[in-house]
């Protein structure tokens, strides 16, 4: 067990002959991840990394049953690819696209509302299950199967946090980067609620940033869960003087005067244990996890 | 990327928004001969076109610029030409643009149009909910800064339907929210739907009008506008990327965008290179709670080529406020060769005399770091970001 991808998820890769895609998908398989398709318009009955490739999501769906999908397609075609899955009614769509520009996103957001999809992302490392599978482009030798879940609004960041996890001597259930963009398709809440039903995460690190409101609305949301599991918290940006590069009324106006401090004063009345430092975040695990 | 009022001001004006005459000016010779095109007798709007809010607030650092601010009322035509001779090509510092300022290369040249009421108008993209929204405000006894500070109730949202645009019952609801009366009514309908369909079409990710006006025969004007278009959306907007000007940026951060990178300056002494924002954030604050301070930080993002990375890297090593430099790379897409290569080709070209502590983490971390141990320049790797930074604080003292 693990959230939203393991080693029997059927996963197609949109956009799969380019470079990139090329070069980590390669590093994907290599390590067990279970790649079935790929959908290259105008490439339909090639194959490419030995998988069959098809001209659209739903004929790679209908052949090879495959249920998630990994997005390297260019950033404007993104919102039509998006679409396509949604048609498919794909359970997943990961995005490592970025660039996305925002007005297609709107338009993403209003196809995913009612639909059974949802996509991580986009401009995201991805989603990886150690030992299992790996949707994207994180790097390998970081990770290692264990019981903690990671969720992170950096991708970078994300990274940090897995090897503060190998620090303390633990591993990760699943790994989910929801991606660096100020919209992305899925926020903390619905990736916190997945790691409580998730039999094998005992504990969550959580990884915020300045900007936005992502972590108000998710501790708002973790105050109300019954079974709660620890969550250890670091949102970056602190040191960033007030005020940098916001020089429109309508950003005050509309976001409103959210420091990082408000962020975390927030986050600690709703329970989650929020580090200064990242650098401590596994010190803080070794603690929760001898309690245990 | 922001454009200046009087480009987004002609910009408006093809979706139907009402606009003061107005012309721009780079000379005083040139402000005076166009005041006369704007309005034969005036009185005229002399604004200063820098990429900044709060410029009717601001002031210059010259002393031959005068008391007056970034926007000044004229009456008379011979003021016009010695206004302008105060303003053009001096430095004008606002709120907005930090206490460098920016020097003042155009002006444009406006009729003074006179309202009976003025009211604020902003077209934002919720992200939380991820719906354009409308946002009203009266702006009767003060401005909206105050307003959204002190008492936020005081402002209408709208949420929007990126298809359907603003609905007539929705101009009913603003319109009762300003007060504006029924026969007028059709005049905001005009206004509203023009916004939103500039804002949708030009990739805006925000619209500011502030203020609009309302004039004694139920006109609407807007008198200020302020326009950012999303950078993503550029390769579909031909006729804004022309507008881009240099004049607004540093020099480093301007060759940072080029190439793709992000870079910001800070006032401390420590450059760093990183890959991602959250770890220059998080970098930032470990530098501040270790007694240190940032000077700047690149981000890399995902780059692949060689020939751009070593151009980032350039900025870095060759900026003067720079006294010690903190890499923190974690692979992804970036591989960590590519860095290490950078940083020497760099070093070679330019020389490195202040002490550098490098973290490598992911893909091809072992290749980069190899590259590095090999060369003769003070590289400390550290597999610790903490000790890194302490040990880079400590170097850069000694140094002094």
């Amino acid at each position: 067990m693990a959230i939203f991808v393991d080693n029997k998820t059927r996963i197609l890769v949109q956009g799969i002959t380019g470079t990139q895609a090329s070069f980590h998908v390669k590093k994907s398989m290599d390590y067990g991840t279970k790649i079935v398709a790929g959908v290259t318009p105008r490439k339909g009955g090639e194959q490419h990394l030995g998988v069959p490739i098809f001209n659209t999501v739903k004929e790679a769906v209908e052949s090879t049953k495959a249920t998630v999908s990994l997005m390297f397609v260019p950033a404007r075609q993104v919102l039509s690819a998006v679409m396509e899955g949604v048609e498919a009614e794909l359970e997943t769509m990961v995005c490592i696209t970025e660039h996305v520009p925002v007005r297609d996103m709107l338009e993403i957001k209003a196809v995913l509302r009612g639909s059974k999809t949802k996509l991580i992302g986009p401009n995201t490392p991805g989603i990886i299950t150690p030992g299992q599978a790996r949707l994207g482009v994180f790097p390998i030798n970081i990770h290692k199967p264990g019981r903690i879940g990671v969720v992170s609004r950096s991708s970078t960041l994300t990274y940090a946090a897995v090897i503060e996890t190998t620090l303390a001597g633990l591993g990760q259930s699943t790994v989910v980067g929801l991606g660096d963009d100020m919209m992305v398709g899925t926020d903390f809440i619905d990736v916190l609620k997945a790691f409580h039903e998730d039999k094998n995460t005992d504990v969550i690190v959580m990884v915020g940033k300045i900007g936005g409101q992502f972590e108000e609305v998710a501790a708002e949301y973790y105050k109300t869960i019954p079974n709660k599991k620890p969550i250890v918290a670091f949102v970056a940006g602190s040191a960033v003087p007030f005020g940098h590069d916001m020089g429109y009324a309508g950003e005050l106006v509309s976001y409103g005067q959210h420091t990082v401090q408000d962020k975390i004063d927030v986050m600690r009345k709703a329970g989650i244990i929020v580090m200064d430092n990242s650098n401590d975040i596994h010190k803080e695990l070794q603690k929760i996890i001898s309690k245990c | 990327m922001k454009i200046h009022e009087y480009q987004a001001k002609q910009l408006i004006k093809q979706y139907g928004i009402k606009i003061p005459a107005g012309k721009v000016a780079y000379t005083p010779l040139e402000a005076k001969k166009v005041a006369v095109e704007v309005s034969k007798r005036g009185p005229w709007m002399l604004k200063a076109q820098i990429q900044s809010g709060a410029r009717n607030k601001g002031r210059f650092l010259e002393k031959s610029a005068g008391r007056g601010t970034g926007i000044r009322y004229v009456t008379s035509r011979r003021e016009i030409a010695k206004e302008a001779e105060e303003m053009l090509r001096h430095t004008l510092v606002t709120s907005q643009t930090g206490p460098k300022g920016r020097i003042v290369t155009r002006l444009y040249v406006e009729e003074f149009c006179k309202v009976n009421k003025i009211f604020y108008t902003g077209l934002v993209i919720d992200r939380i909910s991820a719906v354009m929204t409308l946002l009203i405000a009266n702006l009767e006894k003060t401005d909206i800064l105050t307003i959204a500070a002190k008492t936020p109730n005081k402002i209408l949202h709208v949420p929007l339907d990126t298809h359907k645009g603003i609905t007539a019952k929705q101009v009913r609801e603003v319109g009762a929210f300003i007060g504006i009366s029924e026969r007028h009514l059709p005049n905001l309908r005009k206004y509203l739907r023009g916004i939103f369909k500039a804002f949708v079409e030009t990739d805006a990710t925000m619209l500011e009008i502030n203020p609009a006006g309302i004039t004694a025969r139920g006109d609407i004007i807007a008198l200020d506008i302020k326009l950012t278009v999303d950078d993503q959306a550029l390769f579909r907007q031909p006729e804004i990327v022309p507008l881009f000007d240099e004049c607004e940026f540093e020099k480093r951060e301007l060759i940072a965008f080029k190439n793709g990178f992000q870079y910001n300056s800070f006032d401390g002494s420590v450059g760093c290179i990183v890959n991602g924002e959250g770890i220059a954030l998080g970098l930032m604050d470990l530098i501040k709670s270790k007694g240190g301070s940032t000077a700047c930080f690149l981000n890399l993002k995902g780059g692949v080529d060689q020939d751009k990375v070593a151009s980032g890297i350039r900025l870095i090593m060759t900026n003067p406020r720079v006294e010690g430099i903190l890499i923190v790379i974690i692979g992804g897409f970036l591989r960590c060769n590519l860095v290490a290569e950078g940083i020497l080709s760099v070093a070679s070209e330019v020389g490195l005399n202040v002490p550098v502590v490098v973290r490598f983490e992911g893909t091809n971390k072992y290749e980069g770091e190899s590259i590095l141990k090999n060369a003769r320049y003070p590289i400390t790797i550290t597999q610790d970001v903490e000790e890194g930074v302490s040990e880079l604080l400590q170097a850069m003292e000694d140094n002094n």
